[in-house]
C-alpha cells in the first residue's frame, strides 16, 4: 500500500512543480526593483537626453476598451474581412469615399480591439520597419529614405509612397506638425508617450511611481494623473528605460477598471543596430504593386488645426472644457452625411436619449439626432449635457 | 522537473534492467511500428493532402484572389513550394492529431488489449523502459508524418507547379534553398507541437485495456484544447494549452527569422511531457496488468 502511494508521488509532484514554475517565472521577472530616486524632471529629462537611434524589438499592444459586444475578429468571419479589404485597395480608398470610412474604422477598431504583436526595427532617423503580426499573416510598413513601402501579405499588396527629395524637408515638418496633433499614432511606445508628455499642463499630476521592470529593463514609471475629477482616464504611466531613456512601455488605466484600457510596450528589446538589409525593402515579383503619390499638403490641411484662419466658422469643431475633460464637438455640416448608413455605426452605437452613444472605459461619442457629434474623455451625461 | 529527471530513482525499484536491453526494445518497437498496415495508411494517407490539394488547384481552372482560401493556396499556382505550408496549415487542425491519437492511443492499450503486454514485462525490460519505448516510437511517428507530409508538399509542388524563390509573410524573398531549410524547420517545429499531444495519449493509453477507447479519448482532448483556444472568456488559459502554438510556425515565415514562438512552444510542450509523462509514469507501475 505504502509502496504504491510512493509510486503515486511523482503524479502529485510534477504538476505541483510545473504549475509552480508557472506562476513564479512572470513573478520573479517582476521582481522588485531599486532604482536611485528620481524626480518626475529627471525623468524627463532622461527622456529628453537620450539618444537612442538604433534599435529593435517586440512591441505588444493590448486594450480593453470596454467596446460593445463587436469583436470584430470573431463576430466578423475572416472572408467578410478579407472581401472588406479587397473592396477597398489602400490606393483607391480616396475615390470611394463610403468604403474608405468603412474599411479606415473597421481597421481602427481591429487594431483598437484585442491585442497585437508587432516587430519594431529602427535603424536612425530615416530607416524603419513596422511588421505588425496577424496569424498567418502579416503586415509591414516598411521607411528608408525617401521611400515607404507598405505591404500586406494577405493580399500580396505593396504601395509605395515616393517623397521626391526636393519635397521632402517641408512634409517632414508638415508630417511632424500634423503627426503631433494625431491621438491615435500607436506605432511605437515613443511616439505614444510623446504625445502624452506635450499634454503636460496644469491640469496634470506628475509623479514618479514605483520601479519596475519592462521586457528585461529596470525603468522609471512617469505616472501621469489628471486632476479633473470626472475624466474617464484614472492615470497614464510611461516606463522610461532607466540606461538609455527610451519610453518601452504606456499604460493608461481607466477609471473603475483594473485591467489596462490601453497598453503599448515592448516585451522584448535590443539596442543594437539591426541589419541594414531590413529596410531595403523590394516588392515581391508577383505582389500587385500600387504607386501613390504623396497627396500635396494644402495650408488648409494646417489651417485647420491651427484655428487662424476659418473657411467656414460652422464647419469647425469645437472645443468646450479645458484639460483631460475638454469635449470636442463637430457640428453637423461637417460630419460625413454616409456616417448615418454606416451599419458599422448601427453596431457600435446603442440608442440613448437624445441620440446615439458610443462609451468606452476611456472615451465617449455622442451622436446627437442632429447630427452634430461630441467625444470626449468624460461620462456620458457629460456630453449630453454640451449637447443641450 | 522533467520526465528524465523523476525516472532513475523510480526505476531503481523496478526490475533490475541490463544495459542494452532497452535499445533492442525499442528496436522492435519501431519495427513492429513502421511494419504495421495501420501506420502505412496514415502515413500514404498524411502524403495525400498536399497531392489533393495540388492536383485541385492544378485542375480547376479559377484564380484565387489573393487571401481566398488557406493560407498560401493562392501562392500554389506561382510557386509550387507553397504547396507544403498549405498543406500543414490544412493538417495541423485535424488530421494530424488524428493519427498521434491512433499511434499514441495504441501504445500501451494495444498492448494490453492483445494479451501481449505481460509477455512485454517478463522480458527484463521493466514498465519504466516500457513506457520510454513506447513514447519514443509515438514521438518518431510525429516526426515522420510532419516529414512525409513536407517531403510529398514539395515533390508534388514541383512536379505540377513553377518552383522559384519563395515570398515571405514579410514581402521579402528568400532562395529556394533557404526555403526548403524554413520548410524543415516548419516540419520539427510541427513534430514538436505534437509531442504534448502524444505524451498525453500515452497517458489515457495507460488508463485503459482497449486501444480505441484510448485513441478516440487523445483526439477528443486534442479537438476541446483548441475549442478553448477560441473562448475569449479563457484567454488567461490559452497560452498553456498545448494547441495553442500549433498555427504559430507562420513566425518561421517572416524575416528576419523569428525564434521566439518555437520556443514558447517547446516550453509548454515540455510542461505537458512533464506532467503527462508523470501522471503516464504512476498509473502504469501501480497498474495491475491482467492480460
Amino acid at each position: 500500500m505504502s509502496r504504491n502511494s510512493l509510486k503515486w508521488l511523482p503524479a502529485v509532484v510534477v504538476p505541483a512543480v510545473v504549475v509552480a514554475a508557472v506562476i513564479a517565472v512572470p513573478l520573479q521577472a517582476g521582481a522588485a526593483v531599486d532604482l536611485p530616486d528620481k524626480t518626475p524632471e529627471q525623468v524627463l529629462l532622461l527622456v529628453n537626453d537620450s539618444t537612442v537611434s538604433a534599435f529593435s524589438g517586440t512591441v505588444s499592444q493590448s486594450s480593453d476598451l470596454g467596446l460593445p459586444a463587436l469583436d470584430l475578429s470573431a463576430g466578423m468571419t475572416e472572408s467578410m474581412q478579407k472581401s472588406m479589404a479587397e473592396s477597398m485597395p489602400e490606393g483607391a480608398a480616396e475615390s470611394v469615399p463610403g468604403e474608405s470610412t468603412i474599411g479606415a474604422l473597421s481597421t481602427a477598431l481591429e487594431l483598437l480591439s484585442g491585442s497585437h504583436e508587432f516587430r519594431v526595427y529602427v535603424g536612425g532617423e530615416s530607416q524603419s520597419r513596422v511588421q505588425i503580426k496577424d496569424r498567418m499573416a502579416e503586415r509591414d510598413v516598411v521607411h528608408n529614405g525617401n521611400d515607404v513601402w507598405l505591404y500586406d501579405s494577405n493580399g500580396n499588396a505593396a504601395t509605395h509612397l515616393s517623397v521626391p527629395a526636393d519635397f521632402a524637408a517641408p512634409a517632414e515638418s508638415k508630417f511632424a506638425e500634423l503627426k503631433s496633433q494625431l491621438p491615435t499614432d500607436l506605432s511605437t511606445p515613443a511616439q505614444l508617450a510623446e504625445r502624452f508628455l506635450s499634454e503636460l499642463d496644469p491640469s496634470t499630476m506628475v509623479s514618479v511611481g514605483t520601479d519596475a521592470r519592462v521586457a528585461g529593463r529596470s525603468v522609471y514609471q512617469l505616472v501621469l494623473t489628471p486632476k479633473a475629477a470626472d475624466s474617464l482616464v484614472e492615470s497614464v504611466s510611461i516606463a522610461v528605460d532607466s540606461e538609455t531613456g527610451l519610453p518601452v512601455q504606456v499604460t493608461v488605466l481607466a477609471e473603475g477598471q483594473s485591467a489596462p484600457a490601453l497598453q503599448v510596450g515592448f516585451t522584448a528589446i535590443d539596442f543594437a543596430a539591426p541589419d541594414a538589409d531590413l529596410f531595403d525593402f523590394v516588392p515581391p515579383t508577383n505582389a500587385t504593386v500600387t504607386e501613390q503619390a504623396i497627396p500635396a499638403l494644402p495650408d488648409r490641411a494646417i489651417g485647420d488645426h491651427t484655428e487662424a484662419q476659418s473657411p467656414t466658422a460652422d464647419e469647425l469643431p469645437r472645443v468646450t472644457g479645458n484639460g483631460w475633460s475638454s469635449i470636442v464637438e463637430v457640428p453637423a455640416a461637417a460630419v460625413p452625411a454616409e456616417l448615418g448608413d454606416n451599419p458599422l455605426i448601427d453596431q457600435l452605437t446603442s440608442a440613448v436619449e437624445g441620440g446615439r452613444a458610443l462609451t468606452t472605459s476611456l472615451m465617449t461619442v455622442f451622436l446627437a439626432t442632429d447630427g452634430r457629434v461630441f467625444a470626449g474623455s468624460v461620462p456620458l451625461a457629460q456630453l449630453q449635457a454640451a449637447a443641450e | 522537473m522533467s520526465f528524465s529527471d523523476v525516472l532513475p530513482a523510480a526505476g531503481r525499484s523496478d526490475i533490475p534492467v541490463r544495459r542494452g536491453g532497452g535499445w533492442d526494445l525499442l528496436g522492435s518497437e519501431i519495427s513492429v511500428l513502421f511494419r504495421r498496415r495501420r501506420t502505412w495508411a496514415m502515413l500514404v494517407a498524411v502524403a495525400l493532402i498536399p497531392v489533393l490539394l495540388a492536383v485541385a488547384v492544378r485542375l480547376s481552372s479559377s484564380t484565387l484572389n489573393p487571401g481566398e482560401g488557406p493560407p498560401f493556396l493562392d501562392r500554389v499556382t506561382q510557386n509550387g513550394l507553397f504547396v507544403g505550408f498549405t498543406a500543414m496549415v490544412v493538417a495541423i487542425p485535424l488530421f494530424l492529431p488524428l493519427t498521434i491519437g491512433v499511434v499514441a492511443g495504441d501504445t500501451i492499450a494495444g498492448e494490453a488489449g492483445l494479451g501481449t503486454l505481460r509477455y512485454l514485462l517478463v522480458a527484463p525490460a521493466g514498465r519504466v523502459r516500457l513506457l520510454l519505448v513506447k513514447y519514443a516510437g509515438a514521438a518518431l511517428f510525429c516526426l515522420v508524418a510532419t516529414l512525409t507530409l513536407t517531403v510529398s508538399g514539395a515533390l508534388i509542388g514541383a512536379a505540377l507547379f513553377p518552383v522559384g524563390p519563395v515570398t515571405l509573410l514579410s514581402g521579402d524573398t528568400i532562395s529556394v534553398t533557404e526555403s526548403l531549410l524554413r520548410s524543415l524547420l516548419v516540419a520539427a517545429y510541427v513534430s514538436v507541437s505534437l509531442l504534448g499531444l502524444s505524451m498525453i495519449g500515452l497517458f489515457i493509453s495507460t488508463l485503459t485495456d482497449v486501444p480505441v477507447g484510448a485513441m478516440a479519448a487523445t483526439i477528443v482532448v486534442s479537438v476541446v484544447a483548441q475549442i478553448l483556444d477560441v473562448i475569449p472568456q479563457l484567454s488567461w488559459l490559452h497560452p498553456w494549452l498545448f494547441s495553442h502554438y500549433w498555427l504559430g510556425f507562420a513566425d518561421l515565415l517572416r524575416q528576419p527569422l523569428d525564434l521566439s514562438s518555437f520556443g514558447q512552444n517547446a516550453i509548454v510542450q515540455v510542461c505537458y511531457l512533464a506532467v503527462f509523462g508523470a501522471l503516464a509514469y504512476s498509473r502504469f507501475v501501480t497498474k495491475d496488468i491482467l492480460s
